[in-house]
């Protein structure tokens, strides 16, 4: 049996990273149907074609097109495996709060750092585009969350980024939720200027990132 | 020494003849320079002027006067041609550009097309065909700029991005057939403003770049779309500007395929390195925009000269301007270009 459950998890694999929406789908009926346990086909099944289509995409072999469809076949096969899922990491999921600033309506960047960060485990509060400083303030409290990710397309809304880690400094609130930054415009040095935590060039490098700064996050609390 | 208007100047080398100075501009739509020190000042203020001719002349003006940028340029926005096909879109206000709040639709097969030629008589496109009119009539010696959104940027205004992706792989032929309709609707409206008295056309296609589409889908969908909207403004005999965002290296091979008189890029881009690369481009841009904004005015003015000095054609922002940006930036950019060419002149004699 166990032969049968890693060539389907192999075959889902290759599913998203071949953009196989239905395939996907029919691979995680029969697994289901096989009796498997829903996590390792999403763990090392879709995760891993999804990590491999991040590589492909960081690597200028995927553009935005390749990494939208290998998100559907991986969502596919995601609706069919989820409610299988016996539930077992929820309490120590770390939350990171999303969206593109104020003035921006552009959010190709920020759908695809949702993808990857929901790929690699995390939970993402999306708030979608255009987005006040202060949302992402808020929303942070509320969720509770690890880190806040800013996006934007547009040199002429940076400064809303700046504005949000202006606000987490006057709530001293920053070493609570350290921010990371990304998009067109945006280069490492603006990041450093504003206050900023972390920069990511692309949604793949931005999971990797984001994994750093949640696990300093802890290191530095647990050492104070 | 032969000295030739603004208007001659921005001809000639879109012609690739000689001239005495790379013209130094801000073609307007996407990438005009409608700041709010500008609009403060002159009094002419967004958003009144994204739906009125005179008051969309008008602020035109000011820009040109108070920046030194040498052309006339209108709209101010890229969302004119979504809304007349039918998307929702907010006009903003004095430091916020108009944006699209909702696409009309979910998929490319949803897309129903209508007749062209009504089209021009909705939304904005009678401001903006009235502005160049009013601006061509009366400055016939500056170069009047009309702007266009490229067809895969209005497209993609047109139906949900996320699926205008995903159909350019899952559904190609209701892709082709929105950028059909979307390219047809563009050369009519661009036909409708050098008829006006447009100068020139500038085309932004923001979201036809490389980093977005990769090279194969920028030949498949970008090169064949944005060159049969140049072909179609060519008919008028009105030379054409296109602008490029984000880095080209996937992308730079298929440049001198492009059918527009000039190439304009952004400002990640080795414009010495591109002009080495391929001789036959005409080539524009590139002082960054953050530096417009952040950094002191000098360096924008070092900028400029240095683009000069590498043989960049036309002297322009490398992408659109923050509302923020400085007016003593810009205008140390353009004055930078102007005395550069003395200051060459001087040492030759």
């Amino acid at each position: 049996m166990s032969e049968g459950k890693e060539r389907i998890i192999e075959a889902l694999a290759s599913a998203v990273l071949n953009m196989e929406e239905d395939e996907a789908a029919s691979l995680a009926s029969e697994y289901i149907a096989g009796g498997h346990d829903a996590y390792d086909a999403i763990e090392r099944g879709l995760s891993a074609g999804m990590a491999e289509a991040g590589r492909l995409f960081e690597e200028e072999e995927y553009f935005i097109p390749e990494l939208l469809m290998c998100a559907d076949a991986m969502n596919a096969a995601l609706d069919i495996l989820k409610p299988h899922l016996v539930k077992k990491e929820s309490a120590s999921q770390a939350t990171v709060v999303l969206g593109v600033v104020e003035g921006d309506t552009h959010d190709i960047g920020k759908n695809l750092v949702k993808i990857m960060l929901e790929t690699a485990g995390y939970r993402v509060i999306d708030l979608g585009r255009d987005i006040a400083p202060k949302d992402f303030v808020r929303a942070a409290e509320e969720n509770g969350a690890s880190a806040i990710a800013i996006s934007t397309l547009m040199t002429t809304t940076m400064g809303g980024m700046e504005e949000v880690v202006r606000l987490l400094e006057e709530q001293a609130l920053h070493d609570d939720f350290p921010v990371i930054v990304g998009g067109g415009p945006i280069s490492p040095g603006f990041a450093r200027k504003i206050g900023a935590d972390a920069y990511a060039s692309n949604a793949a490098e931005a999971v990797r990132v984001v994994d750093n700064l949640v696990n300093r996050g802890t290191a530095e609390r647990i050492a104070v | 020494m032969t000295e030739w208007n603004p208007k001659e100047r921005l001809i000639r080398v879109l012609e690739k003849e000689e001239v005495d100075r790379p013209p130094v501009i801000c073609p307007g739509g996407m990438m005009n320079a409608a700041i709010v020190e500008v609009m403060e000042r002159s009094g002419c203020t967004l958003p009144e002027a994204h739906s009125d001719a005179e008051k969309m002349a008008n602020l035109a003006l000011a820009v040109a006067e108070y920046t030194g940028f040498e052309n006339l340029g209108i709209p101010f926005c890229l969302t004119a041609e979504a809304e007349v096909l039918g998307s929702e879109v907010t006009l903003g206000n004095l430091s916020c550009e108009p944006k699209i709040t909702k696409e009309i639709f979910g998929r490319c097969s949803d897309v129903e097309t209508r007749d062209i030629k009504p089209l021009l008589g909705e939304g904005r496109i009678p401001a903006i065909v009235g502005a160049a009119r009013i601006l061509a009539d009366r400055f016939p010696e500056t170069p009047v700029i009309g702007n266009l959104t490229g067809p895969i940027s209005t497209a993609a205004s047109l139906v949900d991005p996320m699926n205008f992706f995903k159909d350019m792989r899952r559904d190609k032929e209701s892709a082709h057939r929105v950028l059909e309709y979307v390219s047809d609707f563009l050369i009519a409206f661009a036909k409708a403003q050098v008829a006006a008295g447009a100068t020139l056309i500038s085309i932004a296609d923001p979201t036809a770049t490389g980093e977005i589409l990769g090279p194969k889908m920028f030949a498949e969908y970008a090169v064949p779309y944005l060159n049969r909207l140049i072909d179609g403004i060519h008919e008028t005999g009105a030379p054409v500007i296109l602008h490029i965002c984000g880095r080209l290296s996937s992308v730079d091979a298929q440049l001198p395929g492009m059918h527009s008189e000039a190439i304009s890029t952004d400002a990640l881009v080795n414009l010495k390195k591109l002009k080495r690369d391929y001789p036959t481009l005409t080539t524009m841009g590139n002082v960054s925009t953050y530096l417009l904004e952040f950094q002191p005015p000098e360096q924008a003015a070092r900028s400029a000269r240095s683009l000069v000095d590498d043989g960049t054609d036309i002297i322009a922002p490398a992408c659109g301007l923050s509302t923020s940006t400085k007016l003593a930036s810009i205008q140390a950019m353009t004055g930078a270009v102007r005395e550069r060419t003395q200051e060459v002149y001087s040492m030759v004699l």
